[in-house]
Order: C-alpha cells, then structure tokens, then sequence
C-alpha cells in the first residue's frame, strides 16, 4: 500500500506541473505563446512532455505502476478479508488481559448462560461463535471496514480503468453548424480541434444533425440565460428524431453525446462579379475580446476569402448585429451588450494580391493591398470595388456614416456583396465515450466503500461463563482497533445484555451459597 | 424591500460580521496571554454575534441574487467562514471542550473574509446559464462543507505542530531535572507526547480546579491531533462526494466529466494528499508529527485549490470569480 500511495503522490506532483505549465491540450496558444517567449525551458518542457503532462508516456508509466501496485496489494488483501469472512471467531482464555473486562454473577448455569450471552451478542449484530458445554462464546463485529476499503480501492482501480477504456477509444470535438444548415460526424467536419484517444478505431458515428433554429435568452444586463439548439438528428440506419439541446442538458443520439458548447453569428453573403457567383453562403463569424471587455459588446469578425480569382481577393468583415446598441454606446462611451439581431450592419475591407493560407479565421495581408472599404447592411448590395452602395435603405444606420450611393449602380465587371440575411450559427460539443456509467458506478462505489472504511471499527468481545454455585460468574473481554474511545460506551452495553440474557443478578439466596 | 437594500444589508452584516470576528480573535489571543476566563467568555459572545451577522449576511445575499448565496468566491468565502466559525463554537468549544485555540480560528475567519471583499467582491447578480443545474448546488455545497472541514482540521493540525515540540521539550526538562515519581517511568517510554495527568477526557482544562489560578495553555498535542484527525476524516469523504459531483456536473456542461482543468487538477492534488494523510495516520512510524506535516501539505494545496487557481491559473473555473 505504501508503494502505490507514492505513486499516487507522484501522480499530484505531475498533476502540479499539468496545472502551472500551459497544456498542448487545453490551451495550445499559451502554449505556442510560451515557447516564444522562454525558447530554451520550452524546448526542455516540449522534451520532457510539460506540455501535455495528461498525455505523456511517463504519467502512463507512473499510472500503469499504480495499477500492478494496486492489484498486488489489493488481491492478497482481499483473498484474506474471504478468509476472514469464512473463518468462525477464535476463543479466548484469560479474558482480564483485555483492555475492557468485566465480571458479573449471573442466575443461570454456564452453558444455559454462554447460550444467552451469544443471543445477545447476535442480537447486536456480532457474528458469534458458541461453546455452549465450554461456556464460551467468542464474537466479533465490524468486517465492513474491510469490506467497504476493499470497495474503495477495488472501485478506484475500476476507475482508472474505465478513464482510461473511454477516453482512449473515444473521441471529442465540436461541431459548428449554421441555422438551416446541417453537419454530419466524420473526421473532416470537426472544427480542427478533434480529440481522438490512443486506441480509437477511426468510426466516426455518421450521425447527421441539422440545426432548426437557435435561441439565445439574455437579461438586459447582457447576462447570459439560455442557449438552445433545435436540432434534427438522423442516424446512418435512418432513424430520426428531434432534440433541442440546452446548456447543462445534453442530448444522447446514436452513441453520441451533444452538448450546448458556443454560439455566434453567421450572417449570409453573395459576392457576384457580373453574372458569376463567387461565393454564396454563410460566414462564420469569431471575436477576439480584449482583457476585460465584454463579449456581447464586440463586434463579430470573420473572412470571405476567393482563391480563384486572379488576382486573389478576401473580404474582411466585422459585423455589428444590433445597430442601435452599437451606436448608442458610441454616444454614450458605455459598451452595450448586442445580443439581438437589430439592422445588422458590417464593416468590409477588400483585399487583392496573394493569400498566403486558407484558414477562415484570421487573414494574412502582408502581400495585399486593401482596395475598398465601406458599410453594408442587411438587405443591401454593394459594389466592392468601389466600396459604395448599389441598393438597400440605411435604417439604423446615421445616414452620414452609411457609404454614399454608387452614382451608376455599379458597372457590370464591378465585384458586388449582398448581405439578405443574418442567421446565427451553433457550436456543438459531440463526445463519444463508451465507459461513461462505468465511471459513475466506480465513483458511487468510491464513496459507498470509504464512509464505512472510515468510520466502521472493528470490535471483538469474549464471554466466558464458569459454574458458581447455582448460577455462574460471567467474564466478559473485549477491544476495538478502531475508535477506541467510543468503545467503553458500547463494552458498558453489552455487558449489561450479556448479563440480563444470562438470567441476570442471581437471587439473594444463591449469592449466600457462593463463596 | 428592495434587491439593493438587501445587499446593502447583506454587506453591512458582512463588516460586522467581520469586525466582530477581528474582536473575538483579538479577545481570544488576550485569553491566551492573561488567562482571565471573563476574556474567553466574552470572546465567546463576540464570536457568536460575529457568527449571526455572517449568517444574516449569507441569507440577505441570497434573498437579493433571488438564487442560493453560493454562486461565486465571494460568497463561498462568506459561507466557508460561516461554516467554520460554527464548527468551531458547536464542535470544538461546545462538545469537545477545547477552548483555548478560539484565536487561531477568528484569524483563519478573518483572513478568509478579508480575502474576499479585498479580490473577490461582486454584486449580487444571476448566474450564468452554465452554473444553472442542480448538480452545481450540490457540488458546491458539498465542496464548501468539506473545505470548511477540512480547514478546521488543518487548522488544529497548525496548533498541534506548535504545541508537540513544546510538549516534548517539557517532557525533557521533567526528566532531566527531578528523578520523575511514580508516573515518570511511563512518560520516558513513551514517545507519543500523552496527555499531562491533570487532564482529562480530551479537556484542556485541569479537572477540578478553581476558577482563577489555574493554567490556561493550549491543549494536549493528543488532543488536538484527535481532533484533527476526526474533522479530516469527516471532510474527506464530503471532499470526494464533491469532487464526484463537480465531475457529474461537467459531463452535463461541458461534455466530459474530467478534463485537467486547473481546478480540477487541484481538487484531485489535495485529494491526493489528504488520501495519503489518511493513510499516515493507519500506519506505524507516521503518526503524530510527520502525518500532521502531510495534512499541512493538503492545506496548502486546499488553498492553491481555492485561491491560486482563481487568482493565477486560468481555466473554465474563472467564472467563478
């Protein structure tokens, strides 16, 4: 047991450095951050595993020990507690070297008396052994401190064992899907931070979930107090069915868990030049809110990014899904949360050169040059060459700072956007973990198995009964490994048992013959 | 009444609260140094108007959040006082009798407080959708109980770790000095500090003596490793029923039910150590002072787990702040 209580000492002290050190896992970007900023301890942490100390080959060691150690420890342990439990208790003599003793004449005869002192003994629970023609009755009490630590560790180890079947065959990532859109689970659908585990076979569920509708629900304060997703879930074998999947209420389809995880806004965009669609569907919009500020009052930003034009364009844009708020908290400097879709607007920036990477997240312009910017909001059409406004009415939005009108409506050769439609998107955690009720029930186990490892204490008592005159003289011994203190209470008690079980105080007349 | 009243309320019952508990430590230490008993009873009445004022506290919050007082590290600070201020008064002075360690308990109190309304102060507002299940309430109960536990048990675990060595340095003058009597025999052999012969039953009190001149010290070592002991071995169980919930509670929220989020990591640390404490105290050669080392370990990592990782290290716990 010492062995493994090292080793699960060491399991924290590895487990301290998972938590100061910036894990590959949890936060890749401090990560990155962290190895820029310290090149050489990054490099020694990156070697020695730091960076995912959860992951490392050397905490599957320090845990494959703590299971041998485990095992070696618990099974001689266990083998003995059934021993135990099969074995009868042992007689003893010389009771009066037990820490607690007592000595009480009693009206009946020994063997009458041994019987009634082991009734009484049953009675409160103890397992009893009887030597009736001895006058000897051997008792003890508590095997579930043995039984219920032996639960504790077994389920510990049943634990770990079920952690690590779940997360090594399974899989968790998240899934972001646009209002009226759907997404189907397969490898290449996640969102690029897919989790599989060690021993994960590659079967993706195939399930196919298409997004309803999402409903936000904020208090005035801009406090967050609900998130919905409708959903329509469909299986590979046909099977169907509809889910709304709420924060803190996940929804189980097809060995998939799904989870409420993020949220945001997609507005629709058609970039046409002439005749020809370039692009026509939602973009998923992110933000980066600096230290401190408030999400709800930042603006949405996300790229429009056409690889085949020549020369390549993106399309920058920054969305603000409530005008009023917006401009209300420009004109009182107080940020205002813009949690409703009220005239939406974006912001646009036209970029033309080479695109150096694909990713829809962040825009690399260092071989572009920006050609137009301006203002388009919803329902309108802009000509993005120029950066003015083909059709659409500013609404919301002061006039002074909505672009001016094209003066031509806008050339046949120009690049025009049009913004008809704001919808908004969900970001959906999907798990699959098969040992998830395992891990409770060993968990249930952990705590059902410590309370009587902690507080049960084991206790034996002796009663030995010798003929004395008419009746006998009860020796009564016993101890308790555990809890000691409380002991003399209960010794006080089963004296007093044993003794009125065994005729009680003999009458006046058989203590005058006793010597 | 209206919400902002109530919080007024709610804050003014936490500064009494808090100046009370700063008078009923400074009382108790005083009862320490001058041994008067009217000084531990009138520490005694602080603590408890100190004790209604932090419950008057907790309750005026809730009523004005309209949800349970438990929703961020202020208020768990406030509750984690309350609860240890009460054990304290009911368990230790009521039922064990030991009444000379008041002092360190008010300090522990105080500093508590002081921590939240200097780093952890908000207003009373609702909270965010993913502390919204009941899977929360009893986590956090249940997460609140065993730190408030388990701090009292550190707590005496502090005192017994300076009262063991002045004990054992006692014991060596008696035996330097007179030939010991009778009962000296018994106190070379041991090595395990015992109880003085006038105590009794766990009191720190001489039994039978007046009022006035009697010794008033901290009590036996043995009596305050027992009791630690018992109030760690209640926490921990509560500590792992929390832990198991909070795990319940993230399979619902975030999808997995253990993901090495700094909490999390640090919940299972100081798991860890007080399993190992545990373990100290049932085996040969641990018991007494180095075991009382490892339950002082476990407190330090139960305030890395409280503070540390709220302050420092971030992680999806922050909103908890």
């Amino acid at each position: 047991m010492r062995t493994a209580i090292i080793l699960l000492l060491m399991l924290a002290a590895a487990a301290v450095v998972g938590s100061l050190i910036p894990q590959i896992p949890n936060s890749p970007q401090r990560v990155a951050a962290y190895q820029i900023d310290h090149p050489v301890w990054g490099r020694f942490f990156q070697a020695a595993g730091f960076f995912d100390v959860f992951g490392s080959w050397w905490f599957a060691l320090i845990t494959t020990l703590l299971f041998v150690s485990l095992i070696a420890c618990l099974i001689p342990r266990s083998r003995a507690m059934i021993r135990a439990a099969r074995a009868r208790p042992i007689h003893a003599r010389e009771l009066d070297a037990f820490p607690s003793f007592a000595e009480r004449a009693v009206a009946l005869e020994p063997e009458a008396a041994a019987a009634g002192a082991a009734a009484a003994l049953r009675r409160k629970r103890y397992r009893v052994e009887l030597d009736a023609r001895g006058g000897s009755v051997a008792a003890e009490k508590g095997a579930l401190r043995e039984i219920g630590s032996l639960a504790f560790h077994w389920a510990f180890l049943l634990l770990l064992i079920a952690v690590i079947i779940g997360k090594g065959t399974g899989y968790v990532g998240h899934a972001t899907i646009v209002e009226g859109y759907g997404w189907t689970d397969a490898r290449f659908n996640y969102d690029g931070d897919l989790r599989t585990g060690r021993f994960f076979g590659g079967g993706f569920s195939g399930t196919q979930i298409q997004l309803q509708d999402f409903q936000d629900d904020f208090q005035t304060s801009g406090i967050p107090m609900d998130f919905r997703s409708e959903l329509t879930l469909s299986g590979p074998d046909g099977a169907s069915e509809q889910a709304d999947v709420r924060i803190n209420h996940p929804v189980v389809f097809n060995g998939i868990r799904i989870f409420q995880f993020g949220f945001g806004w997609a507005p629709m965009v058609q970039i046409h030049r002439g005749d020809r669609v370039l692009f026509d569907g939602p973009v998923v919009l992110g933000q980066t809110t600096p230290p401190g500020g408030n999400p709800l009052a930042q603006p949405w930003q996300g790229f429009v990014k056409l690889p085949t034009l020549r020369p390549q364009v993106a399309v920058a844009i920054r969305l603000y899904p409530d005008a009023a708020a917006y401009f209300r908290s420009l004109a009182t400097g107080v940020a205002q949360p813009m949690t409703e879709a009220n005239a939406p607007f974006m912001e646009y920036e036209v970029w033309q050169g080479k695109l150096l990477d694909n990713s829809l997240a962040s825009l690399d312009t260092r071989f572009m040059h920006r050609t137009a910017s301006g203002l388009i909001g919803k329902g309108w059409t802009v000509d993005a060459t120029r950066g003015c406004v083909i059709s659409g009415t500013s609404g919301a939005i002061p006039a002074s700072l909505a672009n001016v009108t094209c003066p031509d409506g806008g050339g046949p050769a120009a690049l025009t956007m049009a913004f008809p439609d704001l919808r908004q998107y969900t970001t959906l955690q999907i798990s699959h973990d098969v040992t998830v009720p395992w891990v409770l029930a060993a968990a249930i186990l952990i705590v059902l198995g410590l309370l009587p490892a902690l507080y049960v204490s084991r206790r034996k008592v002796w009663v030995r009964a010798r003929p004395d005159g008419m009746g006998s003289v009860l020796q009564v011994g016993g101890f308790a490994l555990q809890r000691k203190d409380r002991f003399d209470e209960e010794f006080a008690s089963l004296v007093e048992a044993v003794t009125s079980a065994a005729g009680g105080a003999p009458s006046r007349a058989s203590l005058e013959v006793s010597p | 009444m209206t919400a902002e009243s109530w919080a007024r309320l709610s804050s003014d019952a936490f500064n009494v609260a808090l100046f009370s508990y700063i008078a009923a430590m400074v009382t108790s230490f005083a009862y320490l140094a001058f041994r008067k008993e009217r000084l531990h009873t009138v520490a005694t009445v602080i603590g408890v108007v100190g004790l209604v004022a932090n419950g008057v506290s907790i309750v005026t919050r809730g009523i004005a959040a309209g949800r349970t007082p438990w929703g961020n590290m202020y208020e768990y600070s406030s509750l984690i006082t309350f609860l240890v201020v009460l054990g304290y008064l009911w368990l230790i002075e009521g039922r064990a009798k030991v009444r000379t360690i008041g002092g360190f308990v008010y300090g522990m109190a105080v500093l508590t407080m002081a921590m939240a309304v200097s780093f952890f102060y908000v207003g009373p507002t609702a909270l965010m959708p993913a502390l919204n299940s009941y899977w929360r309430q009893i986590h956090v109960t249940s997460m609140i109980v065993a730190s408030s536990l388990l701090g009292i048990g550190c707590l005496l675990t502090i005192v017994y770790l300076i009262k063991a060595p002045a004990e054992r340095r006692a014991l060596e003058r008696m035996r330097g000095s007179v030939p010991p009597p009778i009962m000296g025999g018994a106190g070379v052999e041991t090595s395990d500090p015992s109880a003085p012969p006038d105590y009794a039953g766990g009191a720190d009190e001489p039994v039978g003596s007046a009022a006035t001149s009697r010794k008033i010290s901290l009590p036996p070592s043995a009596t305050l490793d027992a009791l630690a002991y018992r109030f760690i071995r209640f926490g921990f169980p509560v500590w792992t029923f929390g832990v198991i919930c909070g795990a319940i509670w993230a399979q619902q929220t975030w999808g997995r039910y253990w993901g090495w989020d700094p909490k999390e990591t640090w919940s299972f640390i100081t798991w860890v150590i007080f399993a190992g404490y545990l373990h100290a105290r049932a085996t040969a050669g641990w018991k007494g002072t180095r075991a009382a080392i490892v339950a002082l370990v476990g407190f330090v990592s139960l305030l890395v787990t409280y503070y540390a990782v709220n302050l420092w290290i971030a992680g999806l716990h922050t909103y908890a702040t």
